[in-house]
């Protein structure tokens, strides 16, 4: 093989690949695509750079290749799509910039339709904004709100903690007096009270409230017998009452004779008289009955309370 | 006193050979777009020193890009991983390795063997007085001898620091399957999303501009010995030193030029 | 000789062959230059004039390979590649010390006289008798 042709293969060759490998490059990145442009408009050019990329489900299918403004002030975004990807851009095609918190801003592109007509290179679509770190300061202000008021309040009570004068510190140096004093008296309550004496005297009551106690102990017992025993108050006066049912029974008739009277007055008078009488009896013996049940029950002594 | 004599002359002797060394690219470039610089003593001689220069080395060139190469990508795939930034491994893979260290590389290869072996060839026909030979005959100097090994240098830097860079992604698919486990189709999606049309192109002109000094400054430095064969050794080193200092001038520059 | 610059040709040491060419390379190299001669074409055209003068075998030598008659020959071929050469040689002895005469100089040189239109040689004084009746 001669020089010549070695050197040319080489040259040959090599420029080959070398443009082989650019012009694949340059298909892969599209330079070589048809493009179509499609024009957005919004009202304000912030977070809008050239070369942003345009994002199809995921997807980068364009880029943002101009930026102007329009005679009304509004922004003009000239987005080229590639051929090959044009057919996801419909008439009906939200067109939204989304600014996340982490990562660069993009447009995405929604078609809930992909039915309807694709979108003319002459309309100029209203793009929206959708800004993660304005929705997240909108979130978090409330909640930076509530941690500041409990940062202040924390600091108040830390101010209070640290303060000589302050409530728990107070507490703490009476707490210690009281441990203190606990630890030098014989009880508890010579260290509520503080006097030996005064001490002396509660234990005295408190004894003597013992005695008191075990007193109306035994008075209730036989209040209990006397108010529910055999010869009680109470049977007593279930017996005194069932007497006084049996004379009201009594007084029915005698209601019921009155009545009978009120048709025949005159022959009632007589009669009038005797139920008198027996009206007045009824009453008295009702009188007796309740002297009786007065008797009953005053006859029962009184339980005395003596205090101190 | 006497210092600052000595700086402000080695500064206007430095700014000076500079702006000789820029005049001279100057005229070597407007000879390259004409046409009657182009004959068959010039086209022989440029063959020849492409061959001499890229396809007689070839073989040893693809195994030292494999093996450098393969060193190269292994180590940054491994540190990578090690710190958790496999993400940014295409951004490495094409934004460090083949448009950076790829030329530089390859330029430095080229420059150890190449330009200076050029730039003793020309001491030597200098001080032999083969350039009045060429003078005598009426064949310009510029046209025969330099502008092949200036456009020789430039082919030749282009093609062998692609061809390294086409070596190194196609080590690149292993050593990602091997670290990462990554398929051959993530890798290449990878590589897409990082390649810049805008980068790579700055380092074919980079490697250009690499080409043509390396090869010019050697030719100046050669072409100013003496008839004495001691001259030699001075121009020849006094070549390679600024060769390097020039190198290093335009990677700030290309690196000046991503920047902005 | 102002006038017909372009046509001179020079044989002389002071006019040394490119030592890292070959022979043919050196001698082809002025057609190739000036009339822009194919290599091809080149390389043939100068094998066979070192063909005529009995030199084939040191086409592709180089320089410092050559003995001084051989490389009086290339010098004065390359010469004569020049159109309508004027050759000049410059001290022939010089470039061939042991020479005795000039007899192979007049050989050589009716061997390829269809290349050039003119010769001169020019000499010292005391170097006249080595040109016999020249």
């Amino acid at each position: 093989m001669s020089r010549d042709l070695k050197v040319g293969l080489f040259i040959v060759g090599t420029t080959i690949i070398i443009l082989a490998a650019l012009l694949y490059l340059a298909n892969e990145k599209g330079l070589f695509a048809n493009t179509y442009v499609f024009t957005l408009s919004s009202k304000s050019g912030d977070g809008l750079t050239e070369g942003m990329p345009v994002v199809f489900s995921g997807f980068d299918i364009g880029k943002v290749s101009t930026l102007e403004l329009n005679d009304k002030g509004m922004v003009l975004i000239k987005i080229k799509i590639a051929q090959r990807h044009v057919k996801w851009i419909k008439a009906d095609s939200a067109f939204i910039l989304y600014r996340p918190l982490i990562g660069a801003a993009r447009i995405v592109v929604t078609t809930n339709n992909l039915n309807s007509p694709p979108l003319p290179e002459d309309k100029i679509v209203a793009m929206e904004t959708v800004n993660d770190i304005n929705d997240a300061i909108k979130k978090v202000q409330p909640l930076l709100e509530k941690i500041t008021q409990i940062a202040e309040n924390l600091e108040r009570l830390s101010n209070n903690l640290s303060d000589p004068k302050g409530d728990l510190n107070r507490i703490l140096s009476n707490a210690q007096i009281i441990t203190k004093t606990l630890s030098s008296k014989k009880s508890f309550l010579e260290m509520a009270v503080a006097d030996e004496e005064s001490v002396q005297s509660i234990y005295e009551a408190l004894k003597k409230v013992k005695d008191i106690v075990t007193k109306i102990d035994k008075m209730a017992d036989k209040m209990d017998k006397q108010l529910y025993g055999k010869e009680g108050t109470l049977p007593n006066i279930n017996q005194i009452l069932k007497d006084i049912a049996g004379k009201l029974q009594k007084l029915d008739k005698t209601v019921d004779n009155i009545n009978k009277i009120s048709t025949d007055t005159s022959d009632g008078m007589k009669d009038f008289r005797m139920l008198r009488s027996d009206i007045d009896d009824t009453v008295n013996a009702i009188d007796d009955v309740a002297k009786k049940l007065d008797d009953l029950i005053s006859s029962k002594k009184d339980p005395e309370f003596k205090l101190p | 006193m006497n210092v600052l004599e000595n700086i402000g002359r080695l500064g206007v002797k430095t700014v000076k050979s500079f702006l000789d060394t820029i005049s001279f690219a100057f005229k070597v470039i407007c000879r390259m777009f004409q046409y009657r610089s182009y004959n068959s003593a010039m086209r022989m001689v440029l063959i020849n020193q492409i061959y001499f220069t890229s396809v007689q080395i070839l073989p040893v060139f693809l195994i030292v890009s494999i093996v450098l190469g393969s060193l190269l990508i292994g180590i940054a795939f491994q540190l990578l991983k090690q710190l958790g930034l496999t993400d940014y491994f295409g951004n490495v893979l094409m934004g460090l390795i083949v448009t950076e260290l790829s030329p530089f590389f390859t330029v430095l290869f080229i420059t150890l063997r190449s330009a200076s072996a050029i730039n003793t060839e020309m001491a030597v026909m200098k001080v032999n007085g083969e350039m009045k030979t060429l003078e005598t005959f009426r064949i310009d100097v510029i046209n025969y001898l330099l502008l092949p090994r200036i456009i020789n240098g430039v082919i030749s830097l282009v093609l062998l620091s692609s061809l390294f860079s086409i070596v190194l992604m196609v080590s690149g698919i292993l050593f990602s399957w091997l670290i990462f486990g990554m398929s051959t189709d993530v890798y290449i999606n990878i590589l897409l999303n990082s390649a810049k049309f805008f980068d790579m192109v700055i380092a074919l002109i980079k490697c250009a501009v690499f080409g043509f000094f390396i090869t010019l400054i050697p030719i100046r430095f050669g072409l100013r010995a003496s008839r004495e064969f001691t001259s030699i050794p001075i121009a020849v080193s006094g070549g390679m030193v600024n060769v390097f200092t020039a190198i290093i001038i335009i990677e700030v520059l290309s690196f000046l030029i991503k920047l902005f | 000789m102002a006038k017909n610059y372009h046509r001179a040709a020079p044989v002389s040491l002071d006019v040394p062959l490119i030592s890292n060419q070959e022979i043919w390379m050196n001698i082809a190299l002025i057609k190739q230059y000036h009339e822009n001669m194919p290599r091809i074409q080149a390389e043939k055209f100068v094998l066979n004039a070192l063909q005529r003068l009995d030199l084939a075998h040191i086409a592709y030598k180089r320089n410092p390979a050559l003995t001084d008659e051989e490389r009086f020959v290339v010098l004065l071929l390359r010469a004569a590649m020049v159109k309508d050469a004027l050759i000049i040689i410059d001290r022939p002895f010089k470039i061939i010390p042991h020479l005795k005469n000039s007899n192979s100089i007049l050989q050589a040189l009716k061997k390829i006289d269809d290349f050039y239109t003119t010769c001169h040689i020019y000499d010292y004084k005391w170097m006249e008798e080595k040109y016999g009746a020249l």
